[in-house]
């Protein structure tokens, strides 16, 4: 993984000496809340419903098991033992006193970590595919791009304060697992004719304008990515809606000019950026910042391993986990290990403080030191070998995180709703956690097969419910929280967003509807290999939402 | 911090509440004008009274962050718009942090 310089490091510790004055002023009164609110939202501190929250920024999603521990020991110390991984890839911590936030960044810039750019209207955490490095079907690894992209994007002057928030995810495998089609710039890294590249898509986003990104060049040459994004970025800032918050997103510039006009200017844009002013990033440059991604030594095994045979034909629990939570690896003998964070009963995205040691200790001993954060809230092991699985699930199980639930059911994105978040309108972990026991038993998950549900407690769509197979929007109706259903949401390459059924359902009504619509999509499957949303788009939904609707 | 705080008469009951400074905790005035984590302590105010004290909770800069009036009745039970928010200040829903 990417290490800091000595500029990094000289930068994250001034950035934390700055901020630890700031915080002092605004604890002796000297800085007033509306003078201190840009300044602490810069270093990501939120005030929240019932205590400031701290997002940290984890580039792209990987952390070192030093990192890891270095978290669980926030968690401990200065949170209330947990803390919960977001669907940016990063990670909050809610109950962190002000006083101690200084001390915390120091703690975290001890282990090249920071919360800059995790808020503002800035560019945020560039995230990615989180099986990157040792997925299949990746023409490369992304997250040297990412690195790269991080590394232009911080502290970037021209781009400290746009009109609106802005998000790049990127990805280089078929199987788009980043969303980068509902970001405000998606990038698709690609080869052709032996050279890499980038498809680039623009304007995707949720919140209350949901948006699938238009194909604004199908193909970027490397050398010239950071010029394009510059030519996109400075078109956003010179012509995004800074009068409304509401229409200031990427998204809405690119709606309201036309995909058509859009590109023209942007790419007029690029065309007249002057040769000194291009960044020509060079190929040496590009090769060195590779060079920090090198995968690690993976002597290739056989393919079976007796081992892990003997131990999932003892024990059926560790035989479903092996089917549910497993990625194939590029490696022979190795696989990718998702750790769910969404054990039946657990706020979503949760882990204790003894829950990220647990995973550190296993990284180090049986992951070559490497862990993903996914956009799913999930923690990834990516390289792991076959015969270390039975040592890896013992572990994981006995920790609570031994859920067999992967992209299943119950494996849901979950925003953190009212039960935390200032601007939610209603609890979405309440409903999540009621939905996932309808579905607690784990054979009858596995039978359902993949199927996505996302829960935002608002509009603002934290919890991508507009992507989600089945979306579940919470609304506030004179004081008393319903919840609105969407169906055929998806966030792969197939990009879609989900329509909303019907009128908005209690929150005690909501598990038995789900059911009715599971149920329904079981005896409809073509067969058991039809996934829950292919069904859906084959069948229409109207009949779905027939079943959801129908008497209980 | 929410967006919308609903504007409200000068005879409807309220109580002050806010977030303490250095640690962010929800905190509510009560009557002898101290600050309680504690909700069912939380004073009732009115008219002028109620606008003294909103205005003197604003000039403690360092010590609560951003007070506001919050709807209460006269027993000083949450009430209004807002009572699903205020009620989740003063009573979270979920064990927090329960995992150890």
């Amino acid at each position: 993984m990417y290490r800091y310089d000595q500029f990094d490091a000289r930068i994250v510790r001034e950035r934390v000496a700055q901020f630890r004055g700031q915080v002092a002023r605004r604890l002796s009164g000297e800085l007033l809340e509306d003078e201190f609110k840009p300044l602490r939202l810069q270093n990501g501190v939120y005030l929240q419903l019932h205590a400031y929250m701290l997002r940290i920024a984890i580039p792209y999603g990987q952390l070192s098991p030093v990192q890891l521990r270095r978290l669980a020991e926030i968690a401990r110390d200065y949170d209330r033992g947990f803390g919960h991984f977001t669907t940016r890839q990063n990670i909050q911590f809610n109950w962190v006193a002000l006083k101690d936030i200084p001390d915390v960044l120091e703690k975290l810039a001890e282990v090249e970590m920071h919360a800059i750019q995790t808020s503002g209207n800035c560019i945020r955490n560039t995230t990615t595919d989180h099986f990157a490095g040792a997925a299949q079907d990746e023409v490369l690894d992304p997250r040297a791009w990412c690195e790269i992209i991080r590394q232009w994007s911080t502290f970037h002057p021209e781009f400290a304060f746009l009109p609106r928030k802005f998000k790049i995810a990127v990805t280089a495998a078929e199987h788009d697992r980043a969303a980068i089609r509902v970001h405000d710039v998606g990038l698709h890294i690609r080869r052709k004719d032996g050279q890499v590249g980038f498809e680039v898509h623009v304007g995707g986003g949720q919140g209350r304008t949901p948006h699938i990104a238009a194909l604004v060049n199908p193909f970027v040459p490397e050398a010239q990515i950071l010029d394009y994004l510059e030519a996109i970025m400075r078109v956003y800032n010179r012509y995004g809606r800074r009068d409304n918050k509401y229409k200031a997103r990427i998204k809405i510039l690119v709606s309201e000019l036309g995909e058509a006009e859009y590109i023209r200017q942007v790419e007029e844009e690029f065309a007249a950026q002057r040769p000194g002013e291009k960044i020509n990033l060079p190929a040496s440059e590009v090769a060195r910042i590779h060079a920090y991604f090198a995968p690690p030594d993976l002597a290739p095994k056989p393919a079976v391993s007796k081992t892990l045979e003997a131990a999932k034909a003892a024990d059926p629990a560790f035989a479903r986990w092996t089917r549910v939570n497993l990625h194939p690896h590029k490696v022979a003998g190795f696989v990718t290990v998702t750790v769910s964070l969404k054990p039946i009963g657990a706020a979503p995205g949760d882990a204790t403080g003894t829950q990220m040691d647990v995973v550190a200790d296993l990284a180090e001993k049986y992951g070559y030191g490497d862990i993903r954060v996914s956009h799913a809230q999930n923690l990834i092991l990516p390289h792991v070998a076959l015969d270390d699985l039975p040592a890896v699930y013992a572990a994981l199980d006995a920790a609570g995180l031994g859920a067999a639930n992967e992209s299943r059911i119950t494996d849901m994105i979950v925003c953190p709703g009212l039960d935390y978040c200032n601007l939610a309108n209603a609890r979405s972990i309440p409903v999540a956690l009621a939905v996932q026991k309808v579905f607690a038993d784990p054979a009858y998950e596995e039978d359902i097969g993949k199927l996505h549900i996302n829960v935002s407690g608002c509009i603002n769509a934290c919890g991508h419910h507009h992507v989600g197979h089945i979306g579940i929007l919470g609304v506030d109706k004179k004081g008393e929280e319903f919840y609105q259903i969407l169906l055929g949401g998806r966030a792969d390459e197939k990009a879609a967003l989900g329509e909303i059924v019907g009128p908005g359902l209690k929150a005690d009504d909501v598990p038995a509807a789900i059911h009715r619509v599971v149920e329904f999509y079981r005896a409809e499957r073509a067969s058991p290999a039809e996934k829950f949303i292919d069904t859906l788009e084959r069948l229409g939904h109207q009949r779905f939402q027939e079943a959801l609707y129908a008497a209980g | 911090m929410s967006s919308v705080r609903p504007r409200l008469k000068p005879e409807t009951p309220k109580a002050v509440t806010g977030w303490a400074t250095a640690t962010g905790l929800s905190v509510w005035l009560t009557a002898e004008g101290a600050w309680t984590q504690d909700a069912s302590r939380l004073g009732v105010f009115t008219g002028d009274e109620a606008e003294a004290r909103l205005a003197a909770a604003l000039k403690q800069e360092g010590v609560v962050t951003d007070p506001y009036f919050m709807e209460v009745t006269a027993d000083g039970r949450i009430s209004g718009r807002e009572t699903l928010r205020e009620s989740m200040r003063a009573e979270p829903a979920l064990s927090f942090g329960g995992g150890e």
